[in-house]
């Protein structure tokens, strides 16, 4: 296999998945370990019936950089800062061909590589906003709308904060109705399904919770509707109000625990005591905004309104300038927060789905 | 179309991990809100580093920056799913809280490897008792810490790597830390109080770096250490040591060192050496130390001495950096001056660069040079920074003059 002269270069020969097949410089192949496996293990190689099969990830355009990669790092005598420069020029793709480099190169077992382009895409990562990330790699922005427009915690008195919540309760209603919309439409064709009792209860705002066929989301729905005739205008009003209130509750629990805080923290771990804190604050909540004055009301309204034409960038930069701006936080919030989860884990008698909101929640306050 | 298909979130998961574990921990979480795919991707992140970088606090207050901080630790550890391998606590606002109690007992639980926690404000930390558990330590750096382990606390049987600094132990949790950790590699140990003999008894040690206020230095059984660099920060009562009888500190010094390839003898420590009885050489030559580094303030005739004794010592010396410390107290001239029979007999033949810097005009220094261009055959370079402009030309003057040995050596003259 030594190679005596130039012109008898030994070569190896490769096959990429879509059945071309070419020969490749034995010293430049072998860099691959994956093809320096094949050849010393199985002999593959050496002739155009024999080549070495190249995984799938390997298609033939990724192969040529990979080669070009391998034909610049196998000669012996560059200096660090020659193949850094190198490794920096070779890099310079579009994330299309990022990915695929990375995953050809470590379907080839090639390290250095799968180090340089991991390195590359990273750098590509960093330091931009979500909406960037998303457009740059062609993410689907699967989240949905409901999840993004969870309330933010407020843990300040930053009205700026109670102003983007109270926004996010709004936009949250106007998603609910909608949905609301489309469940009415659903719900009326199970309704001859039912029996009368059973549709009279329901539309007299009965608990329908026992009988109805309904996901646990719908069944919250039936149990806000439980105070009230079903009357359109007014549910809304409700329905609204309740949002608020959830968006409040955080602030206003925050606001007590800091009371708390300094007298015992240890109490706080436990479970019992903060759930009876939390029934009471969300009392307390109901009362306070039951207590506004309408006139205040339509005038949170008007600066609601007003923030929110200020909020015509990207929301999820907007919220971070916010939250750049400082909040306070406390220790003993995750403790508040997960027991506002099990709190509302009960209401929702779906565990798995709070945890999934607990998470995501945990995920914007922290780093949002 | 093919422009909008997302390749990144299909590479194989080990990838996205060490893309993820490239990312600054901020970064890292914050992809959970990008897609689906990416909800949970970084929660197995092995490598958690809570530092300015990763974490960007945009504020002027303290306190909130503190408890923002706090939360974020908890809320990270709280998600974090699978093993943690290193996890790095290095925030400049960070002061030593007890919440660090909470994550280092948390951590003990795992199988943490790398443990990194530095203080950069405020008080001594005690470090938990929970840490001495962490038995599966690789590496441990901890900065502006009180270390007092529970008893008995028998090692980091797995530690190979020990970062101490700013830190405050007993003399007894010293000794016992560094010989009951016995796979020790590296030991870096920079201001220290609470004990004040550095006994190193640690078989597997490589790598050895101090610098702070001691008495004594002892090793025991590092036959291994090939690199070590000493700085001793005070300068006070080396000269009547009473324990040091006959031998005097340098035999003792580098007796358990048989293998050293570097050393450098920072501040003052080479008045700690030249403490006692100096010889000619030492008894066994450092056959394998190529590269010397020292600082010496040449007025001192001991230090003058204990640096001819190390040379001497040297045969295979390749590489001589000389760092000269301006005289700190007023030596008698007739003291320092060393007769010409000292510099006999001692040819470099290997050393190939020397650097000198902060010399003077002083008739000491300008023998010493003299003395290294006349025994030095193989001498390549020799840079020369003096520590002042005044006197640069009479100094330059002399320096032609002196005969070289070695017809390649060139001498740099560098500006101060």
């Amino acid at each position: 296999m030594a190679i005596v002269r130039p012109e008898m270069k030994s070569y190896i020969w490769l096959q990429t998945t879509d059945g071309s097949i070419q020969e490749v410089e034995e010293e430049v192949a072998m860099f691959c370990p994956m093809i320096c496996r094949e050849v010393l293990q199985t002999g593959m190689g050496s002739s155009k019936n024999y080549a070495i099969k190249l995984p799938q990830r390997v298609n033939p355009a990724v192969l040529g950089l990979i080669l070009d990669y391998c034909r610049f790092h196998q000669l012996p005598g560059h200096s660090n800062k020659e193949l850094k420069t190198y490794d920096e020029k070779f890099i310079r793709l579009d994330t299309k061909n990022l990915c695929e480099l990375t995953s050809a190169a470590d379907s080839l077992q090639l390290r250095p590589l799968v180090d340089l382009t991991s390195r590359a895409l990273a750098r590509i990562i960093e330091g931009k906003t979500p909406e960037e990330i998303r457009e740059t790699f062609h993410l689907p922005d699967d989240l949905t709308e409901e999840e993004k427009l969870e309330p933010l915690r407020n843990m300040t008195d930053d009205p700026r904060i109670r102003l983007l919540n109270r926004l996010y309760a709004r936009k949250r209603k106007e998603l609910k109705e909608r949905e609301k919309v489309k469940n009415v439409e659903v719900a009326e064709e199970h309704m001859d399904k039912r029996s009368v009792d059973d549709l009279l209860s329901f539309i007299n705002g009965g608990d329908g919770d026992s009988k109805c066929v309904r996901s646990a989301k719908n069944k919250k729905k039936n149990r806000r509707r439980k105070d009230q005739p079903r009357n359109s205008a007014s549910n809304n009003d409700n329905e609204n109000r309740e949002k608020e209130t959830e968006s409040l509750n955080s602030a206003h629990y925050n606001g007590a625990v800091e009371d708390v805080s300094s007298s015992n923290r240890a109490l706080m771990l436990q479970d019992s005591s903060s759930a009876t804190l939390l029934s009471n604050l969300d009392f307390d909540d109901a009362d306070i905004d039951d207590g506004l004055d309408p006139a205040l009301k339509e005038e949170i309204d008007r600066e609601v309104e007003d923030f929110a034409r200020r909020l015509n960038s990207v929301w999820p930069e907007r919220m971070q300038e916010i939250y750049a701006l400082g909040q306070e936080r406390r220790l003993l919030q995750i403790h508040g927060n997960s027991s506002v989860a099990r709190y509302t884990g009960k209401r929702n008698g779906s565990s798995m789905n709070v945890a999934h909101l607990f998470y995501r929640k945990l995920i914007l306050i922290v780093f949002l | 179309m093919e422009m909008d298909i997302d390749y990144i979130s299909n590479l194989p998961e080990h990838i996205t991990d060490k893309i993820l574990s490239c990312l600054s921990l901020r970064d890292a979480v914050r992809t959970s809100i990008l897609s689906r795919k990416w909800r949970y991707k970084w929660i197995s992140l092995p490598q958690l580093v809570f530092d300015n970088q990763s974490l960007l606090i945009s504020s002027q207050d303290q306190t909130l920056i503190r408890n923002k901080l706090i939360n974020i630790v908890d809320h990270v550890l709280l998600l974090h799913s699978g093993p943690i391998q290193k996890f790095k606590l290095s925030h400049r606002d960070l002061q030593g809280v007890n919440d660090i109690d909470r994550w280092i007992l948390f951590l003990s639980r795992g199988s943490l490897k790398e443990f990194i926690l530095e203080i950069w404000k405020g008080h001594r930390y005690k470090l938990p008792a929970s840490l001495y558990s962490c038995q599966k330590l690789i590496h441990l750096e901890i900065f502006n810490c009180m270390i007092r382990p529970p008893t008995p606390f028998n090692g980091f049987k797995n530690l190979k790597s020990l970062d101490l600094q700013h830190i405050t132990m007993e003399q007894d949790v010293f000794d016992n830390l560094i010989s009951s950790c016995t796979l020790l590699e590296r030991l870096t140990l920079m201001n220290f109080d609470g004990f004040s003999q550095l006994n190193i008894h640690a078989p597997y040690l490589l790598f050895f770096d101090i610098g702070g206020v001691f008495e004594d230095v002892n090793f025991n059984a590092t036959n291994n250490l090939a690199i070590v660099s000493i700085g001793l920060y005070a300068t006070a009562g080396y000269d009547q040591n009473p324990a040091l009888g006959s031998t005097g500190n340098m035999i003792k010094f580098f007796a358990p060192l048989p293998r050293i390839q570097r050393l450098e003898v920072q501040s003052f420590f080479l008045k700690y050496l030249a403490a006692g009885k100096v010889p000619e050489r030492l008894p066994t030559p450092c056959i394998e130390l190529n590269y010397l580094s020292f600082r010496i303030n040449f007025c001192d005739r001991a230090e003058s001495l204990g640096a001819l004794c190390i040379l001497r010592s040297s045969p295979n010396l390749q590489e001589l950096e000389i760092l000269v410390r301006p005289d700190d107290q007023a030596v008698d001239g007739r003291d320092a001056r060393i007769s010409e029979e000292y510099f006999h007999n001692c040819p470099f033949n290997q050393l190939q660069l020397v650097k000198l810097v902060g010399i003077s005009y002083a008739k000491q220094e300008l023998n010493f040079v003299n003395f290294l261009l006349a025994n030095s055959p193989v001498l390549e370079k020799m840079t020369i920074k003096p520590a002042a402009a005044i006197g640069g030309c009479e100094l330059l003057k002399e320096l032609l003059r002196f005969r070289r040995a070695s017809v390649r050596a060139e001498i740099i003259y560098l500006d101060p």
